[in-house]
């Protein structure tokens, strides 16, 4: 990888996210199916469901991403188009907890809340993806950006 | 994070319906004022502790001679599809759930809102009343948010509670009962339902009776109506652990007997096997304690859930038949001068029953039953005739064997005898419009009042079963309160008679039927004396 990786495209980046939205809940799933945390009545007992619900979310996002992620910067979706997330203005990944915590949690987090105008934060990160650094909000508050891993060819 | 949106969404609803009420309740302005509390016009959702549905001549001016000339007085719109509280009465309000919309005290000569407590949103009972420390207060349950006490001259709350017991997911289905500074609650459970979900392991909970407080809304006993407890009987998706036994909800209100202290009610069905002794059954239990006089059960090896109408994963194998006992039973004293338990099963099946030892002393069997009746929501008596109606749906569900026989029969409570039956007939061909009597009925002085399941509101004559009445509710009202209203199904509570008023909500849209939001009030005019 050399310092000036370019950045991944629009369509290898949307291709990469829909392959993880595919991947996570059907690992989440597996993980449902052997924990067993929805299993008993308990699970729907106040806020229960939720709270499992979105536990869940993380152990099928970890359990699939979670040492990808740490090694190089990639998820499935990602390492399938050959792109990854880096600290800005480098090649190397960017931390762990940033990607986990920031990008992984709290933006999708905010997109299901659903009272406006909260819900026009997934439009507004979204769209600066258009921006001529092709950096979404979620990048520019992580400090990553998205590029080509400089094994692969380019889009 | 989720129970703060639905008070956001709530407070947001409450906040629409409050401004539209505002504009449009301008006539009513005068009448937000205090209910009065000095009559009532029923002790429970049976109308008295015996559970017959039966309001005397002291109760109601309605009767055979005067039923033909009821008219409409009001409507008032609910805030809900499937309306499902029964009305409390007194001497000039209507205390009643509307739905999203919360308690609401009408002003009965008009529709016109003395208060409303917007705090709770999914009342499912019927509203009962009792003095505490000289406080009147309304008692009734919200499907998933409990018990509740509401200051009746404020509609301020004053507790809410759920049983203490070790029930994760209760569902409050069935009207409470409150007597002596008890509140018996009957209890059933979301998991019913949850059995839709193939990786839920069906099932672990039961039904049950308990008892609060009527000060303080604290348990004093809650008796399951299956002790043992559920364990694992098998697996499907190699992980997911099925229980049982599991089940025997109590859908229906309970009934009363002062005089022996016993508190009689139904269980429902199992929802897993293997299927216990207590479910379709008949439970007497002492009101002081809780502890069992006797179980009889009536249909052995019940076992049905939600799943089973999808092929799910959770359906027991074999499944059903489904014919719990929804509606509450009842009792009469015989021209002997002794008791009899009457109870109406979804199988069709009416029982006359021992109150001391359990034994069934008669039993008849009328049309086809199913999962939604053969009899569903409730019976009703004529002590003065010795007479009991039971309203029959047969709207068609599982398989049957039998053909259907939707409407009603009179049978004479002594034997068991059909004395006079009304077969309904269908005003059209969808399943809208299926001429069953799927909710309560209620009973004057000689006069029986339906609602069907395809509209129509009638009044027969209790000695012959002459129809003196109809009204196809199947249409759009205008509304004292302006929302867009319209009648529907009849299901659920059925029908109330208060002094000159005939009071009914129509529209129930739970299970495929014709929703609507109609709270009816009809009236005869009273007569003048020349």
């Amino acid at each position: 990888m050399t310092d000036t990786s370019p950045l991944a495209g629009r369509g290898r980046r949307l291709v990469a996210t829909l392959i993880d939205l595919f991947v996570v809940p059907l690992v989440s799933v597996l993980v449902l199916l052997v924990s067993g945390v929805f299993e008993n009545a308990e699970a729907y007992a106040g806020n229960q469901i939720y709270i499992r619900g979105f536990l869940l979310g993380v152990a099928g996002y970890l359990l699939i991403n979670g040492w990808l992620l740490h090694t190089r910067g990639q998820t499935l979706g990602k390492t399938i188009m050959g792109i990854m997330i880096v600290s800005n203005g480098t090649s190397t990944p960017a931390p762990l907890w940033r990607l986990v915590l920031i990008r992984a949690l709290f933006f999708p987090t905010l997109y299901l809340v659903f009272f406006f105008p909260l819900t026009l934060i997934a439009i507004i990160d979204q769209a600066f993806i258009f921006s001529k650094k092709r950096r979404c909000l979620h990048d520019l508050v992580c400090g990553t950006s998205v590029v080509v891993r400089s094994d692969v060819g380019q889009e | 994070m989720l129970n703060l949106s639905n008070k956001l969404v709530a407070t947001f609803v409450s906040f629409l319906l409050s401004a539209a009420s505002a504009q449009a309740q301008g006539p009513c302005e005068a009448t937000r004022s205090a209910p009065g509390l000095e009559r009532f016009y029923s002790q429970t959702w049976g109308t008295q502790y015996n559970g017959q549905r039966f309001q005397s001549a002291v109760n109601t001016s309605i009767n055979s001679a005067n039923a033909s000339k009821l008219e409409l007085l009001w409507v008032y719109g609910l805030s809900t599809n499937s309306p499902r509280s029964y009305p409390l009465v007194t001497e000039d309000t209507i205390f009643i759930g509307d739905g999203g919309r919360g308690l609401v005290a009408l002003d009965r000569e008009n529709g016109c809102v003395r208060w409303e407590n917007t705090e709770i949103q999914d009342i499912s009972t019927a509203i009962v009343s009792e003095v505490v420390d000289g406080r009147t207060l309304l008692i009734f349950s919200g499907r998933n948010s409990g018990v509740f006490a509401v200051d009746a001259n404020s509609g301020e709350l004053v507790w809410q509670r759920f049983v203490d017991d070790d029930h994760p997911i209760p569902m409050f289905s069935g009207s409470p009962l409150v007597y002596e500074d008890k509140v018996f609650v009957p209890i059933s459970s979301l998991e019913i339902g949850l059995t839709l979900n193939p990786f839920y392991g069906c099932c672990t909970t039961s039904g049950g009776m308990a008892a609060l407080d009527s000060a303080t809304g604290d348990t004093l006993w809650y008796r399951p109506t299956i002790e043992e407890e559920a364990k694992v009987t098998g697996r499907h998706f190699f992980f997911v652990e099925e229980y049982g036994p599991s089940g025997a909800p109590v859908w229906g209100a309970p009934m009363l007997d002062t005089k022996r202290r016993l508190l009689f009610y139904g269980s429902g069905q199992n929802y897993s096997r293997p299927a216990s002794l207590t479910s379709d059954a008949i439970f007497a239990v002492h009101i002081d304690t809780g502890e069992i006089a006797w179980v009889e059960q009536f249909t052995a090896g019940d076992a049905f859930n939600l799943a089973c109408g999808l092929g799910l994963p959770n359906c027991p194998e074999p499944m059903g038949p489904d014919v719990d006992f929804g509606a509450p039973p009842l009792l009469v004293e015989l021209a002997t001068g002794e008791d009899l338990v009457i109870a109406g099963q979804k199988s069709g099946d009416v029982y006359g029953i021992d109150p001391d030892s359990g034994e069934t002393v008669w039993s008849t069997r009328i049309g086809r039953g199913g999962a939604l009746g053969g009899v569903h929501w409730g019976i009703a008596a004529n002590p003065e005739m010795d007479l009991v109606f039971v309203p029959i749906s047969d709207i068609p569900t599982l398989p049957k064997e039998r053909p259907p026989q939707p409407g009603l029969f009179a049978l004479d409570f002594n034997d068991g005898r059909i004395v006079w039956s009304v077969e309904r007939k269908a005003k059209c061909e969808a399943r809208s419009c299926w001429p069953g009597l799927s909710a309560a009925i209620t009973a004057g002085p000689d006069i029986v009042v339906t609602g069907s399941l395809d509209g129509m509101l009638e009044i027969y004559r209790a000695s012959d079963g002459e129809l003196l009445w109809s009204y196809d509710t199947v249409t759009e009202f205008s509304a004292v309160n302006e929302l867009a209203t319209k009648g529907g199904a009849f299901d659920a509570h059925g029908p109330m008679l208060a002094d000159n008023l005939l009071i009914v909500s129509s529209g129930y849209g739970s299970f495929g039927q014709e929703g609507g939001n109609a709270l009816l009030v009809f009236t005869v005019a009273e007569e003048q004396s020349p």
